[in-house]
């Protein structure tokens, strides 16, 4: 075979011709967006639909708004009326009965009781392998019916007519309400689930939905999705947005260039943009439900169980100084175990109410003093441990920050180990680490999801710290006083100002994400846990 | 010539089924589970999801039951992407992956060759020292590094070109250029270092003696045996794309299958694991392949079906 100049010569005029008539054309899509178009981006694609079956935060995001559970989370985590207008609870706080409004799933059907039964029975059913069944542990049986040992039909939530659903708990739970209205609860349609079998929910067109937006593209593979206007939802005239244009963005430098440039309306930072971005009259901080915090392992040996060497490795450092210098991103200096905002009692935060400033602060001196008495203590005259942490950006920094703080203490030596997050899980659940910076993200909003942690014997307490005190105020208030609002808040102050006056864990920093949004997007609602945003309120003011 | 593609397609199975094997079981060795939720589950909740996946049988009995179903065509069911099949996923994103893979090549060969050979052609001119410094700056600049740089100043400053998305030729530009430098440059040296070797060989000399034209001996004599060599980096180059696709379809916000890679080895996505090592072996094979059956047609004294009598 020859290899013909002329096929080649032409070959790349095409190509050179096709370079430069694309130079000409720049697209112009842009203009042809409507005013109530909102243009979001998201770090990651989304994977799921299926409420049964998600687990990530842009799957919640999108189901939270697409569709709508017995009641709605909004500003600040409050809890309003959703497809149930109303609902009483019984004196014991077992029993809640849920009264439902008369309203439609997007392809007309009506939304009935029966939905929500079909839909929490599918979770916990073992054959779903549902991730977050867990989260139904306080519903009647639910527990049996996920190890097998009940049938799916003995949950505890029935359907009384059409509109009005009646759920029995085994205890009286008082952050229940707001796990109605996280999408792992929604209604499913079961006409619709068997009808597309395998594929229900895996693409945009396999799916009904009963909230404020419906999904209108989406390939169950594709980096972008699209949720429109649902006319038929109950409270549609209140929802101002036509659309919504989801965007994978997986690199924050691309992602912020597209928020320059006009293609999108917000923008996650990370890195160094928080720094730059600061004083920017579009940059908002948005605080997570999620603490990171360091474990010592007890088990190791005498050390790590001397209180006063914990307490010296807390207040050996600046947290203040790593949230503003080092990570800069929109965290904060943990305040305690529970994460700040998450929680409030008569306009108190449970941080404030709960706080131990010498367990979350720094004084150096203090921490040298106590650092020499527990060596002398343990019959040591010096001490070196492996701090483990994950290989992220993030977590490369607290590692080496903290060791830099560690290293001011007196015969002390910190050697870092950074690891992949499966690795670092998997070594801390087995015991295998010195210290360990641990995080934890609240599923629901309240401070048990933190504070049920480390009670003795739990398999998330890593460090095997124990109390019998912390025990004690921990079953208080998920036992006695599940229905005493007033009791159980008290426990639950009594049982995070134990965890930190013996330093069972040392609290570091409370994550934040950073964003840059249009000053023109109003009416933005964020939430610390779970699904994050509910837009059906916000609009472009333009 | 039959018999040859026969015995190399034998040969290109046994590679992917020894590919698979090792990557099953090598895949199996790392910590962890595919469950996203796995910090927030117990060992007990674990176990029952296992057992709902085939997680809790034997090792060598998932593997058995994994070639059997890939055997007919079932490559399981993403972790990532919930209820997704694995050969859906990945079929719907192999596409722009395989459209920016190959204009790179393309792109970066064509243009290469081009720039070599006038090089070589204006051996130690300006011509020469600018091909020179193309290539050098081609192979040394990483292309996630130039695919910023075209981002930032032909996309965000000059505004020719889509900064990043997908939806059209034009989308492919930018990626396709810092994909493309590195072919470019390799093939660009190597097409000069061979032709001037060629170029003062004794039969260029016999050609250009008999009186043939400039372009006549440079096409028909130098340039063709000057690319014998470079058939012989296109392996390696198609190794580079797929490596490099990987970061530059996240700067570009490409939905392709670069980032999957990474990303179900990281979430202990055992099949989407499994897809992905089949496709890219597969690829890698065809590219080996297809350069063999090149070398015969570009030289004729190497004979694919052995000796020739």
């Amino acid at each position: 075979m020859k290899i013909n100049s002329a096929v080649k010569l032409g070959t790349v005029a095409t190509f050179a011709a096709v370079l430069l008539a694309a130079c000409g054309s720049s697209s112009n899509s842009s203009s042809e967006a409507s005013k109530q178009t909102l243009n979001w981006m998201e770090n990651s694609a989304l994977p799921s639909m299926d409420s049964s079956t998600a687990t990530d935060v842009v799957s919640g995001e999108t189901m939270n708004n697409t569709g709508e559970g017995l009641l709605r989370i909004g500003k600040n985590s409050s809890i309003h009326p959703g497809v149930a207008k109303s609902y009483t609870k019984s004196k014991d706080g077992k029993t809640y009965t849920f009264n439902l409004r008369k309203s439609n799933w997007s392809n007309g059907d009506k939304v009935t009781a029966k939905d929500f039964v079909y839909a929490w029975q599918r979770t916990v059913d073992p054959k779903t392998a549902s991730q977050y069944a867990y989260m139904y542990a306080q519903v009647k049986n639910a527990n049996a019916i996920m190890n097998k040992k009940k049938p799916v039909s003995s949950l505890g939530i029935k359907a009384e007519g059409n509109y009005k659903v009646v759920v029995t708990l085994t205890q009286a739970t008082s952050y229940f309400p707001s796990l109605v209205a996280s999408p792992m609860f929604f209604p499913q349609n079961k006409s619709v689930v068997q009808k597309y079998g395998k594929k229900y929910a895996t693409n945009a067109q396999d799916n009904v939905y009963n909230g404020p937006f419906k999904l209108t593209y989406w390939t169950g593979t594709s980096d972008n999705w699209t949720l429109s206007k649902n006319t038929k939802y109950w409270d549609a005239k209140n929802v101002k947005l036509k659309k919504i244009n989801f965007k994978t963005m997986k690199d924050p430098q691309t992602s912020l260039s597209q928020y320059q440039s006009g293609k999108l309306d917000a923008t996650y930072l990370s890195g160094q943009q928080p720094k730059n971005y600061k004083n920017d009259k579009q940059y908002v901080e948005r605080k997570s439900a999620s603490t990171f915090y360091i474990e010592l392992n007890e088990k190791k040996d005498s050390m790590m169980k001397n209180k006063k060497a914990r307490q010296a490795l807390s207040l050996a450092i600046n947290r203040n100084q790593f949230v503003n210098k080092v990570l800069a991103d929109g965290s904060t200096a943990a305040k305690g175990l529970v994460s700040t905002g998450l929680a409030e009692n008569k306009g108190t935060d449970f941080n404030t109410a709960a706080a131990v400033p010498s367990a979350t602060s720094q004084d150096l001196a203090k921490a040298q003093k106590l650092w020499k008495q527990a060596l002398k203590e343990t019959g040591r005259s010096s001490y070196s441990l492996t701090l483990m942490a994950d290989d992220t950006p993030a977590g490369k920094n607290s590692a080496e920050f903290i060791q830099s703080q560690w290293a001011k203490l007196d015969g002390l030596k910190v050697t870092n180990s950074n690891l992949p997050f499966k690795t670092r899980l998997s070594r801390s659940q087995n015991g295998q680490f010195d210290a360990v910076i641990s995080a934890w993200g609240a599923d629901f909003p309240d401070p048990i999801s933190f504070l049920s942690l480390f009670t003795s014997g739990n398999s998330y307490n890593n460090g095997k710290w124990a109390s019998k005190a912390y025990d004690k105020y921990v079953a208080a208030a998920t036992g006695k006083d599940a229905n005493n609002n007033t009791a159980r808040w008290n426990d639950m102050v009594n049982a995070q100002k134990t965890i930190l006056n013996d330093q069972g864990v040392i609290p570091v920093y409370q994550q934040g994400k950073a964003q840059l949004v249009k000053s023109d997007v109003k009416g933005l609602i964020y939430f610390p846990t779970g699904a994050n945003w509910d837009f059906s309120r916000a609009y472009i003011a333009k | 010539m039959a018999k040859y593609l026969a015995k190399r397609i034998f040969y290109l199975i046994l590679t992917l089924f020894i590919v698979i094997t090792l990557t099953f079981f090598l895949m199996k060795l790392l910590p962890g589970t595919p469950l996203t939720n796995q910090a927030k589950l117990s060992k007990s909740q674990i176990a029952l999801i296992y057992e709902q996946y085939g997680l809790n049988k034997p090792v060598w009995q998932q593997y058995l039951l994994y070639l059997a179903g890939a055997v007919r065509g079932n490559f399981g069911t993403s972790f990532q992407f919930s209820d997704q099949p694995v050969s859906y996923l990945l079929s719907s994103r192999i596409g722009p992956s395989l459209q920016i893979g190959l204009q790179a090549m393309i792109l970066g060969v064509i243009v290469g060759i081009v720039v070599g050979a006038f090089g070589a052609m204006r051996q130690n001119s300006w011509v020469d020292t600018t091909a020179t410094v193309v290539s050098i700056l081609g192979i040394s600049i990483p292309s996630f590094v130039l695919a910023v740089l075209l981002q930032y100043y032909l996309g965000l400053k000059l505004g020719w070109f889509p900064i990043a998305e997908w939806g059209g030729f034009i989308y492919t530009v930018l990626p396709t250029l810092a994909l493309g430098a590195t072919p470019l440059a390799e093939s660009a040296r190597f097409v000069r270092t061979e032709m001037v070797d060629v170029l003062s060989s004794d039969y260029i000399e016999l050609a250009k003696a008999k009186g043939l034209s400039r372009t006549g001996v440079i096409y028909h004599h130098a340039l063709r045996n000057s690319l014998i060599p470079l058939i012989t980096i296109v392996g390696p180059l198609a190794v580079n794309i797929m490596t490099g696709s990987m970061v530059v379809e996240n700067i570009f916000s490409i939905p392709g299958i670069g980032e999957q890679f990474v990303k179900s080895v990281l979430t202990n996505d055992y099949p989407t694991i499994m897809g992905l090592t089949i496709i890219y072996s597969f690829m890698l094979c065809v590219v080996l392949l297809f350069t063999d059956i090149l070398y015969g047609i570009v030289d004729p004294r190497i004979r694919i079906t052995g000796k020739a009598n």
